[in-house]
């Protein structure tokens, strides 16, 4: 099946629309990029797993009627309830449109918009186009201290009448030697159709700290394509874990570089997918020297039908010995229409490196199971048990305190509705 | 209370029990000895309700039902414990969770409700101590890196929180030393009371020195081929099992 392609004149006519500010050319250059390039297709070893035709076409639907994104009147009640729900310095991008009006005054973090800001945006890969191309505005947060409470960047997404496309642009530098607290939170509803495209990218500076804690819950059927860049320099520190509930189509990359020596990444994830849900996360990890270390667990639950991808690749380049990476991914099929594609990938050009990766993939074990039930808990409490112990690992690594809670209830809801009666 | 009367099984194309019969009446202690491969795990596993072993023959009631009609679950709430051969390590589900949640679903099926928290934690250290188990194996992950005889202990705990009419016990003294083998015993004895039947299911004759059994039961090949009282499991010790075999088939 061919691809349908993006309607370029009327996107272009979008892009005309926006406002007249710093950002133009840069949107302008974005917009001719996309042109030529493209959108990601099957055809392409990244995305062979992860077609993105009905992103093209909520987009089309968008841009035939005329671009327009109006929020619901819900929108500010839903961000009233996301951030008392989690205690943060909130920075909110909702329905494309930045909104500071939950980040408070911290003294140790700084914010600026790019329309304000003198230090352009590059991008150059076909889905950063597109969202530097359509970016309404995006924010610049520069963490100089600690913060008695976490960086929050919420991007909600509440859109009425027809589809909805929306881009959210996030840059954050961790200053040298800040320990900082981060949480990424992407959540939509609304509009049956919606298309959300993020870049976050993150530079940790030298002997800085990041926990980082990424939650992912959108309306079912909503798609989203998220990118996060981090760079670390040396001795800096990543722990991160991510969270994936909702959605319909998801495409998450998580690209680490890894430019200075003394660095460690250690990021780790869990996807719960249900009929309908397309869950794929991509991870890469560049070891451009060494010694440095990265490692990363993603588990997945799947029932019902539905396909999540995995994909972990780990480039450890030429000089960088030294290196440490690991990679594991393990899944849980809790239904015979349930599908994963699992695919750790490790490039070596160095000689002095360890480097570990595992893919498991089954179901809960049987002999757990009737021991659970010979204790007179049935069939049904004795599955959510031992689904919820698999994820509870993972809940229990959120490496952000504040957003535990959240997290915990927030899975454990996921994981109720993802395990029916009727299918035991 | 159990009556078994011409039980038949196989777990996939083997045949395993092939004509069992046994009464166990409330109050009494049962022994079932027998060699490797005469059936003894599989019957336990039968009547624990163990999916993968396929009952082709004869009826089992328990307290006048019928047992082959319900579910594992079902069967544990009407008052049945398997104590496991080989207790399995659940990681990342609490101990006194799993401990809590197996109450709680008798009290449900009795009409009761669920267990105070605070009283059930109560009564869980009490039991413990009797058992010579350190408190904190309630917050671990169940059987997650217990040694062989704190498995074995935390099966008798489970038996003395959820007070089972019938309890089988699967060679609960395999893999443990002399301390263990007596902690457990005792608890088991502590256990033993006129409403309450206890099956033990041993290789050896060692466990039975601790708790006394009131009747003896060889199996061999799937059947009970001799019932005695205690004194049978003694001469089992000395002759072997080939002298009741030997003896069956005279």
């Amino acid at each position: 099946m061919k691809q349908s392609a993006l309607s370029i004149d009327d996107l272009r006519e979008a892009v005309m629309r926006l406002p007249d500010d710093s950002l133009t050319a840069t949107r302008e250059a974005a917009l001719a990029s996309l042109d030529e390039q493209g959108f990601p297709s099957i055809r392409d070893e990244d995305w062979k797993y992860t077609d993105l035709s009905s992103a093209i076409d909520v987009s089309n639907r968008w841009l035939a009627q005329g671009a327009k994104t109006e929020s619901t009147d819900a929108l500010r009640k839903s961000i009233k309830a996301i951030t008392a729900s989690i205690d943060a310095h909130w920075l909110i991008v909702a329905n494309g449109i930045v909104d500071l009006t939950c980040f408070g005054e911290p003294a140790d973090i700084e914010v600026e918009k790019f329309s304000d800001s003198a230090t352009p945006f590059v991008m150059d890969r076909p889905l950063a186009d597109l969202n530097a191309a359509l970016l309404h505005d995006g924010l610049r947060v520069q963490v100089h201290g600690a913060t008695e409470k976490p960086l929050g960047v919420l991007l909600i997404d509440e859109t009425s009448g027809g589809a909805g496309v929306t881009q959210a642009n996030v840059d954050i530098e961790v200053a040298p030697g800040c320990d900082a607290e981060i949480i990424e939170y992407q959540v939509s509803s609304g509009s049956e159709d919606h298309y959300a495209n993020s870049v976050i990218a993150l530079q940790i500076d030298q002997a800085a700290h990041v926990s980082y804690v990424r939650i992912q819950n959108r309306r079912a059927g909503h798609i989203q394509t998220a990118r996060l860049s981090v760079a670390l320099s040396a001795d800096a520190r990543l722990n991160m874990a991510s969270y994936d509930l909702g959605g319909g189509l998801v495409r998450n990359d998580v690209d680490i570089d890894i430019n200075e020596a003394g660095a460690d990444a250690t990021f780790n994830g869990l996807f719960l997918a249900g009929d309908g849900q397309h869950i794929d996360n991509h991870t890469r990890v560049e070891h451009r020297v060494g010694p440095a270390s990265s490692s990363q667990e993603y588990r997945g639950i799947l029932n019902g039908r539905c396909r999540c991808v995995w994909n972990g690749k780990a480039i450890v380049h030429k000089g960088a010995d030294g290196t440490d990476a690991n990679q594991a991914n393990h899944n849980l099929l809790l239904s015979d229409h349930a599908e994963i594609d699992a695919k750790p990938e490790l490039e070596i050009y160095a000689d002095d490196v360890k480097c570990s990766h595992g893919t498991t993939v089954g179901q809960l074990d049987e002999t757990a199971l009737f021991y659970l039930r010979s204790r007179g808990i049935n069939k049904r409490q004795a599955t959510q048990i031992l689904t919820h112990a698999f994820a509870a690992d993972l809940v229990a690594r959120a490496p952000v305190a504040t957003a535990k809670d959240a997290i915990t209830a927030l899975v454990e809801k996921r994981l109720g509705e993802l395990i029916k009666e009727e299918d035991l | 209370m159990l009556e078994i009367n011409n039980l038949k099984s196989r777990i996939g194309d083997t045949e395993i029990l092939r004509g069992l019969s046994l009464s166990v009446n409330a109050g009494e202690v049962h022994a079932i000895m027998g060699p490797n491969g005469s059936g003894k795990s599989t019957l336990a596993q039968v009547i624990a309700g163990h999916d993968d072993y396929v009952v082709t023959g004869g009826e089992v009631t328990f307290m006048g039902k019928n047992l082959l009609d319900l579910e594992p679950e079902e069967r544990a709430r009407e008052g049945i414990f398997l104590g496991f051969q080989y207790p399995v390590e659940i990681p990342g589900v609490n101990n006194a969770y799993l401990l809590k949640a197996a109450v709680n679903a008798k009290r449900k099926h009795q009409g009761l409700g669920e267990v105070d928290a605070f009283e059930f934690l109560k009564v869980a250290r009490e039991k413990m101590a009797l058992l010579g188990m350190d408190p904190k194996f309630l917050n671990r992950g169940v059987n997650e890196g217990f040694s062989g005889g704190e498995k074995k202990r935390n099966e008798i705990l489970q038996m003395a929180m959820l007070e089972p009419s019938l309890a089988i016990l699967d060679e609960t003294d395999s893999g443990l030393d002399i301390d263990a083998l007596k902690a457990v015993a005792e608890g088991v004895n502590t256990l033993r009371a006129p409403d309450r039947a206890i099956v033990l299911v041993t290789h050896y004759q060692r466990l039975l020195d601790y708790i006394e059994p009131d009747f003896v039961h060889v199996l061999s090949e799937g059947q009970i081929i001799r019932s005695g009282d205690k004194s049978l499991a003694l001469e089992l010790e000395e002759k072997g099992y080939d002298w009741v075999r030997e003896a069956a088939n005279a």
